[in-house]
């Protein structure tokens, strides 16, 4: 059982992925924006963190939250990141061409929304067994 | 708890979309050159300086023969054209040298106008030695204040206009009125020697006539410049506003099909929950609703994928993404896997003959071609049909990658419009329901971005073939030594 963070503003989506997540014996939590995500991650940070890429009031702050993660935070520096995007990932969405160049963004995996609930399954066991091995 | 006292009004004012005042495109539009072209300029200026020292070394070399010169009643020059030559020569060197260091925007600014004091100085001198009123020389600064009127405002080329008229001015008042210098001629038999009052009245009003000319060149010169360069602003502005507009359009698009796609993937999810048991058992009636909202959005998804592709495709960010090589085989292979579970559906079989090939761009756009295609190609196959996948090198070593199936076809009649948005032929929403019909407006504007020509042959019934000629480059060319190999993957 690993504990794992959803941070997406639909809140409809975040709570179905986490009833699956859930079923599949793992302890979640959803925050429906990024600051409340930071403080969750800074007080128990998960094994997992699947995060959102647009959010209603910065259409990257889901980019912005992952470069956080990995180069300002200590704590929260290895985690492993899953982006969801209801946009296809390589392609600009009035980001800057920072955003989807894959050195600068530091996910560990991408998904593309609507996901289909066993290639989710299958991915978050892949990346948790990774971090586990990394360790 | 916040106390309502300590809650303060806050006010904001949407402001209006600022317009451009008239009189600033005006202002912009009378703006000297950018950068860059004054650079040229500034170059162009030393390169003709070349062909003026030429023709002074070649008179100054001509006056070294008395028989000649005799011949047309030519003075000897002696040692002045020689002296000219030499000093345009250096500065000529050195303005060279100062255009083609990197410098600011003023530097270059001040290279120009030294480059025409400069000149004016030396024209002068050479106006001087030819004959400032008996000959027509003095029209050579006309030069000057045309190019002045091109490169220059109207403001700074009514100074170069000016100083010439000064510098010409100071040359007779020496020459004739204060008689400091000898009057000079090339010709034997010149006016200065008869210094009587009606050749003073001739050469008089052949200085005025001279100032007047150069005043009304300059003044349509520079008025004609003026209207030019109005014009090309306009048309920069227009251009301008039409990309910004193009822009937007595709941004608003992408921001629209991505707030349709965001509901979806929350109403597919939601499905899948019932669909899966997550919520416990249901009917097996419902189950089949609950199958067909599923699937009903997950075609909506797909659709609202390549819209957005396609709005992708004709943003102008997609220029600056980076292009890097693409070997075909892992290329195609790669595709080819992709559409393998809808072929495998449709009982279809892929029989290739691809070889390695080198492309240049990104690998996405060239993906997307492919899978568009390919998928096409399936679908649109009878059951049990065959599609083939080649690629190789053209005539011209530039990359030709086919697409053949033997399947529905389309009528020639309809083959032009196929690459329309939306567009579907009967025959093709008959055999296949689940389409947008954007896959070949994607392929098209793909094709665009590469200048890749697309052929299409097609035979109702039988089957259609697309084969697609990719420019050849530097690098595929390369390749072709190094990559291609004489056995084809299969």
């Amino acid at each position: 059982m690993a504990y794992l963070l959803i941070v997406d503003d639909d809140e409809d989506f975040a709570n179905t992925t986490a009833t699956v997540l859930r079923k599949e014996g793992h302890d979640v939590q959803v925050e429906l924006d990024t600051d409340d995500a930071v403080q969750s991650m800074e007080n128990k940070p998960p094994d997992l963190a699947i995060l959102d890429v647009m959010f209603p009031e910065d259409a990257s702050a889901g980019f912005e939250l992952a470069r956080f993660m990995r180069h300002e935070s200590e704590k929260l520096k290895d985690i492993p990141i899953l982006m969801l995007t209801a946009i296809n990932t390589k392609f600009p969405l009035g980001f800057g061409p920072k955003d989807i160049d894959d050195r600068w963004l530091p996910v560990t995996d991408f998904l593309e929304k609507p996901v289909d609930f066993d290639v989710l399954i299958d991915k978050v066991a892949r990346l948790l067994h990774e971090g586990s091995t990394a360790d | 708890m916040v106390s309502d006292e300590n809650i303060q009004t806050a006010a904001y004012e949407l402001p209006l979309p600022q317009e451009l005042p008239a009189d600033a495109e005006i202002k912009n539009s009378e703006r000297t050159l950018p950068e860059s072209l004054l650079v040229q300029n500034a170059l162009w200026f030393c390169r003709v300086r070349w062909l003026v020292i030429a023709t002074l070394v070649f008179y100054g070399i001509f006056g070294l023969f008395p028989r000649s010169i005799d011949y047309f009643g030519i003075r000897p020059p002696g040692a002045w054209p020689f002296v000219m030559a030499g000093v345009l020569i250096l500065y000529n060197l050195a303005f060279l040298f100062l255009a083609r260091t990197k410098t600011s925007w003023a530097g270059i600014i001040f290279n120009l106008w030294s480059q025409i004091i400069a000149d004016l100085v030396v024209l002068t001198g050479v106006v001087y030695f030819v004959g400032s009123l008996e000959t027509n020389i003095a029209f050579a600064y006309l030069f000057h204040i045309v190019l002045s009127c091109v490169f220059f405002s109207r403001r700074q080329s009514l100074i170069v206009t000016i100083l010439a008229i000064g510098m010409f001015a100071g040359c007779i008042t020496v020459e004739y009125v204060l008689k400091i210098l000898p009057s000079m001629s090339i010709f034997t038999g010149s006016f200065h020697e008869q210094n009587t009052a009606p050749v003073r009245v001739i050469l008089m009003v052949n200085f005025f006539f001279a100032i007047g000319i150069w005043l009304v060149v300059w003044y349509l010169a520079s008025h004609l410049s003026l209207m030019v360069r109005r014009r090309d602003f306009e048309l920069a502005e227009t251009n301008r506003r039409l990309v910004a507009a193009q822009e937007e359009r595709s941004r608003h698009m992408l921001a629209t099909t991505h707030q349709l796609k965001a509901p979806f993937a929350a109403i597919y999810s939601n499905a899948q929950l019932l669909l899966q048991g997550y919520c416990g058992d249901i009917p097996d009636e419902a189950l089949q609703v609950i199958q067909r909202i599923t699937a009903r959005s997950r075609r909506l998804t797909a659709e609202i994928q390549e819209m957005l592709q396609l709005a992708n495709l004709s943003s102008t960010s997609q220029q600056s993404l980076p292009r890097t090589k693409i070997v075909s085989t892992e290329l195609l292979l790669w595709c080819k896997s992709q559409v393998a579970p809808i072929a495998r559906e449709h009982g279809i079989v892929f029989k290739t003959d691809i070889r390695p090939v080198a492309m240049i761009g990104v690998e996405d756009h060239f993906k997307m071609l492919f899978i568009n295609l390919l998928s096409n190609a399936v679908r649109y196959s009878h059951r049990n049909g065959q599609v083939h996948i080649s690629c190789y090198r053209g005539p011209n070593s530039e990359p030709i990658v086919t697409i053949t199936d033997n399947g529905i076809g389309i009528p020639a009649e309809k083959l032009p419009r196929i690459f329309e948005e939306h567009y579907r032929t009967k025959e093709s929403v008959q055999h296949n329901k689940e389409s947008s019909g954007l896959g070949l407006a994607i392929v098209k504007h793909v094709a665009e971005l590469y200048g890749i020509r697309i052929r299409v042959e097609s035979r109702p019934g039988f089957g259609t073939k697309f084969e697609l000629k990719f420019p050849a480059s530097d690098e595929t060319l390369g390749s072709d030594k190094k990559g291609e190999t004489k056995w084809p993957i299969s």
